[in-house]
């Protein structure tokens, strides 16, 4: 079998103790499929195990329980409400790992230089301090009675908020203080992809007297598409998971349950209340929902005729 | 390169600089907040107002005494470090055959390496955890990091990415000249990919370095914990001691400071760099 | 499947399989057995910064050197997570001899725990041993018909208050508010000067319903019954919840979590504050050079005395091994003997649960002729209610449940008092009543 792409290469003779080429690939791929296949796939086949029984983690299962964990969570207001709210997680964090990050990282890339470096450091200090802290320090300022943002807003006439304990805005205010570090995440991705740039079609461009905003349309943008793609995907699977320790210290799951996401859930479930059959199911039905969406994806993309 | 010739000039300084400025205020915020308040005796740390009447290193102090820095410095570490360096390994290895070599298996392989980011971790630490109880690596530096690694999609997505964007021509030729897949890989496309590499390699490590769920379970001895878990010891029964908290955060957030210095710099002389020979 | 599929199915399949398998059940971990006995101390106290972590290592020390056949090994836990980490070491094989473990949890330790009778263990030294704590402390840990738990920091519910505010609204710091009628008022003169007036301290952040209890014993209701009926929405329980949430709708008592009012209490801007004696450092802390703190009992609801119950933690013992419960007996009496009662008193600011440890010359007379604080509450020490918790494995997710989900929205929010916990107490019967 044909492995390698491209035209074969010159063969060197004999050598018999050189890896045959049918097994290369696989080596390159064990350490991965190793990795996956043990710490992840493994334990999902045991979670999948877990969610058909009843069973708090340390008193022996009382037995094969079928899709009751299931129902038990289709019936549980609180699971509607946090799957809900995963998808506005999701859709809020979106421009903050899109949009934002690439027109910083477009902005720090055009004037390389120490204050860019300086630009850069500083944007990216949110992610440098233990998250814990970085809560706390939001607390402290989101406080209604006497922290800095009441004064500051009261400033402007507007009287003081309620900002973690009002249900209306609890959920926004987590995803404002999480939109920092995914940001500062994002922009790094950015500034990564951006300098691996091929710099002659830019060349080129510039030297066609293209002006700088034509150039970044229409040389620069396009190469980014790949990543944006790749990062706004990352963006949907993952925002519940970014805003997770935001939650929990800030508002464990929030006034009336309004800044609940499934993880939190799960991990509320499985941590707190020790339903560990039922957190399993609610990661079974997670995993359906995006195997569900993926294929749907896939099959939206699959009915364009490609270019 | 200098900055005359760089291609983009799009900014005019003053709307460039001013921006980059809002954006860098908000963003600093709440850290350069924390900072202050590190600053603050017990009965001001609530206060409003940035800088106490009495600033004082109490809390400093306190942390250095009383509170192991280096053992939980140095237990981060070496986690954050294996873990970073063992998924950039996978991942290399891994983007690189799957780009180059197997172009069939490629789609599977994305696909569970996609999929493998979509189910929760939450629900499989437990499972996770019972392996790494059973393998006898609690407290255990191995118990620590290899679990860790199972979550290199986003490094391996990321490397993928990174690897087929390069020009195929620069892979070819060397094939062409008889260098063997390895040699391939190790002149050519490494080297290519270094800011990529350094990008996920910073993210791994403050992604693993922040990690609290996992280290609760498995490293729960006092003299092999991280610093995650240390920071909770001043959330206690009796009340918050959030001097001491912000000063520990503030301390032990050096070294990732140090590290990501290091690591961006790669990234920012390849922008440096003209182009790709 | 191609060929391609086909090996890599198969590279999976094998590593899922081999991971499946390592989750059989552990094997439990041998530990040495040496003429010496050592056992495994898991303590939230342990190494935390401040007065409770030293005075805990200071009492690990004082244990040693009485004992010095026995090892201690402590194991620092984050207070939250205590009982997870337990759970994760009984599912892993190897769990603490002893553990440090909050009252709100211990029901469910009860149901899925391997937690030891300390009373069976003790054998005939139970009683003399027993005799002095206060009565409702031990009657806490009583699970089947036997003491399972022994009180061991211990704290109760108490009114921190702000003399200056007080001498500022008039009010006499002496003669501090005795019911929640006089709270009431004293929070009205109070909120007259600009400053917030009182806060209830129900919503703990580690949601407990310590205190939820104590408005609801105060006003004759309950939250359970003695047989694990949950009353939570009788008439009485009802009407004590209900003052509370009148102080918020009065503007007296501001609507936020409870860290922002006791950032708000230590900025001098809140009057009154209910809350665990176990703050008391911690808000000495904020107050010292800022303002005079002073202490209250507990407010009566309805014409009799406030009956408080009582937050914290007790020792329980979950080592199989016969020589490592010994060991694991005489450590818990150490740390539950008049010495050790004065110790965590004096070094962790916690409170002598022994009735005669205050005013005896050897044990604490002089430590409280200094810090008169402690002294209201301990007042009430001695009658406090049994702390309840309901029936059965599920009894944690129905604490939280009844903080979150009623007491949350009634107090912060205005939700209807009566119709709230209507509903939710349903939904904790649903959960705990048909184990």
């Amino acid at each position: 079998m044909t492995l390698l792409t491209g035209p074969s290469r010159g063969v060197r003779q004999g050598a018999p103790r050189r890896v045959s080429s049918a097994l290369r690939p696989w080596l390159y791929l064990s350490p991965l499929l190793l990795a996956l296949g043990v710490w992840i796939y493994g334990p999902a086949l045991f979670t999948l195990g877990l969610s058909v029984l009843d069973w708090n983690l340390t008193t022996p299962p009382t037995g094969f329980v079928g899709a009751d964990n299931f129902a038990r969570l289709f019936r549980s207001a609180d699971f509607w409400q946090a799957l809900g709210q995963t998808l506005l997680y999701a859709v809020a964090l979106l421009p903050f790992s899109t949009v934002v990050p690439l027109l910083l990282a477009i902005m720090l890339w055009q004037r390389p230089g120490r204050a860019s470096t300086v630009y850069r450091s500083l944007l990216f200090l949110p992610v440098m301090m233990a998250p814990v802290a970085v809560a706390v320090s939001w607390k402290f300022m989101l406080n209604p009675l006497l922290g800095l943002a009441n004064e500051v807003v009261g400033w402007f006439g507007i009287p003081p908020v309620n900002w973690l304990g009002d249900p209306s805005t609890a959920l926004l205010v987590i995803v404002a203080v999480t939109a920092a570090k995914v940001t500062a995440f994002n922009m790094l991705l950015y500034s990564a992809a951006l300098s691996g740039l091929d710099r002659r079609t830019i060349e080129a461009a510039r030297l066609e007297g293209a002006s700088s905003w034509e150039i970044t349309r229409f040389v620069v943008a396009p190469q980014l598409v790949g990543t944006t793609v790749l990062l706004g995907t990352l963006s949907l699977v993952l925002a519940g998971q970014w805003v997770f320790t935001n939650v929990t210290v800030l508002t464990q799951g929030g006034p009336d349950g309004v800044t609940d996401n499934i993880y939190y859930r799960i991990y509320t479930l499985g941590f707190e209340f020790f339903e560990t059959g039922t957190a399993s199911a609610a990661a079974v039905i997670v995993l359906l929902v995006f195997a569900v969406a993926g294929i749907g994806w896939r099959l939206v993309r699959r009915s364009h005729v490609p270019r | 390169m200098s900055r005359a010739n760089h291609p983009m000039r799009r900014f005019g300084p003053v709307l460039w600089h001013t921006t980059l400025t809002l954006v860098a205020v908000a963003m600093v915020f709440p850290v350069l907040w924390a900072l202050l308040t590190s600053f603050k005796p017990a009965n001001d740390i609530y206060s409003v107002t940035p800088f106490s009447a009495e600033p004082t290193l109490d809390n400093y102090v306190r942390v250095l005494a009383d509170w192991p820095v280096l053992t939980l410095l140095g237990n981060t570490f070496v986690m954050a470090a294996g873990v970073a360096v063992g998924q950039i390994l996978i991942a290399v290895l891994g983007a690189y055959a799957l780009v180059h070599f197997s172009q069939r298996a490629r789609g599977p392989i994305l696909v569970l390496v996609t999929i493998s980011l979509a189910i929760p971790p939450q629900a499989l630490i437990i499972p996770q955890f019972l392996m790494t109880a059973r393998l006898g690596w609690l407290n255990t530096d191995a118990g620590l990091i290899v679990p860790q690694l199972g979550t290199c999609a986003l490094a391996v997505l990321l490397l993928v990415q990174h690897v087929e964007a390069m020009p195929r021509s620069l892979t070819n030729a060397a094939r062409l000249d008889g260098a063997r897949p390895f040699e391939v890989l190790w002149h050519i496309v490494l080297p290519a990919l270094r800011p990529a590499i350094s990008a996920v390699a910073i993210l791994v490590f403050i992604t693993t370095w922040n990690e609290y769920l996992w280290p609760l379970l498995v490293a729960p001895k006092p003299e092999d914990t991280t610093v995650q878990i240390g920071l909770t010891q001043f959330q206690t029964a009796e009340g918050n001691d959030f001097g001491g908290l912000l000063a520990a955060a503030t301390l032990t957030s050096i070294p990732i400071v140090v590290v990501y210095l290091f690591a961006s710099r790669r990234i920012t002389d390849a922008f440096l760099q003209s182009g790709i020979k | 499947m191609n060929r391609f599929t086909r090996p890599l199915v198969a590279t999976l399949a094998v590593s899922s399989l081999l991971a499946v398998s390592a989750c059989a059940a552990a094997e439990p971990a041998g530990r040495d057995d040496n003429a010496e006995t050592t056992i495994t101390f898991s303590s939230y106290s342990y190494g935390t910064q401040g007065a409770a972590g030293d005075g805990m290592q200071t009492l690990l020390d004082a244990f040693s050197a009485a004992h010095p056949e026995i090892t201690v090994l402590p194991e620092a836990v984050p207070v939250a997570d205590a009982l997870t980490k337990t759970k994760a070491a009984v599912a892993a094989g190897s769990p603490p001899d002893v553990q440090q473990l909050g009252y709100s949890k211990m029901a469910e330790a009860f149901a899925t725990l391997p937690v030891q009778s300390i009373e069976e263990i003790a054998g005939d030294e139970w009683d003399a041993h027993v005799e002095g704590i206060a009565p409702g402390l031990v009657r806490t840990g009583e699970n089947d018909g036997t003491v399972k738990a022994l009180p061991f920091t211990v704290s109760i519910p108490t009114v921190f208050y702000n003399a200056d505010i007080f001498r500022e609204a008039g009010l006499d710091p002496e003669n501090p508010p005795t019911s929640i009628d006089e709270v009431s008022e004293a929070a009205e003169a109070i909120t007259a000067t600009g400053h917030n007036g009182v806060y209830f301290g129900l919503l703990d952040q580690g949601k407990s319903d310590y205190l939820t209890q104590s408005v609801m014993d105060s006003a004759g209701g309950q939250t359970v019954d003695d047989d694990g009926t949950v009353a939570l929405d009788s008439a009485k329980a009802v009407a004590g919840i209900q003052k509370i949430q009148d102080l918020t709708t009065e503007g007296l008592q501001p609507a936020v979590g409870i860290d922002d009012a006791i950032a708000a209490f230590s900025t001098g801007d809140l009057g009154m504050f209910v809350s665990t004696t176990a703050l008391m450092s911690n808000l000495q802390a904020g107050a010292t050079d800022k303002f005079e703190l002073r202490t209250a009992g507990f407010p009566s609801f309805d014409s009799k005395d406030a009956r408080p119950t009582h937050s914290g933690a007790g020792l329980v013992v979950l080592a199989a091994d016969e020589a490592k419960q010994k060991a694991a007996w005489e450590f818990v009496k150490f740390m539950t003997s008049e010495e050790g009662y004065t110790m965590i008193t004096e070094e962790m600011g916690y409170l002598p649960l022994r009735a005669n440890l205050a005013t005896d010359e050897a044990f604490l007379a002089g430590y409280f002729a200094e810090n008169t604080l402690l002294l209201p509450p301990l007042e009430q020490l001695q009658n406090v209610t049994p702390y309840r918790s309901f029936a059965g494995a599920k009894s944690n997710q129905a604490t939280v449940m009844l903080q979150d989900d009623a007491i949350s929205p009634i107090i912060l929010r205005g939700a209807d008092t009566q119709q709230t916990l209507t509903e939710v107490a349903d939904r904790i019967r649903e959960l705990v009543e048909s184990e």
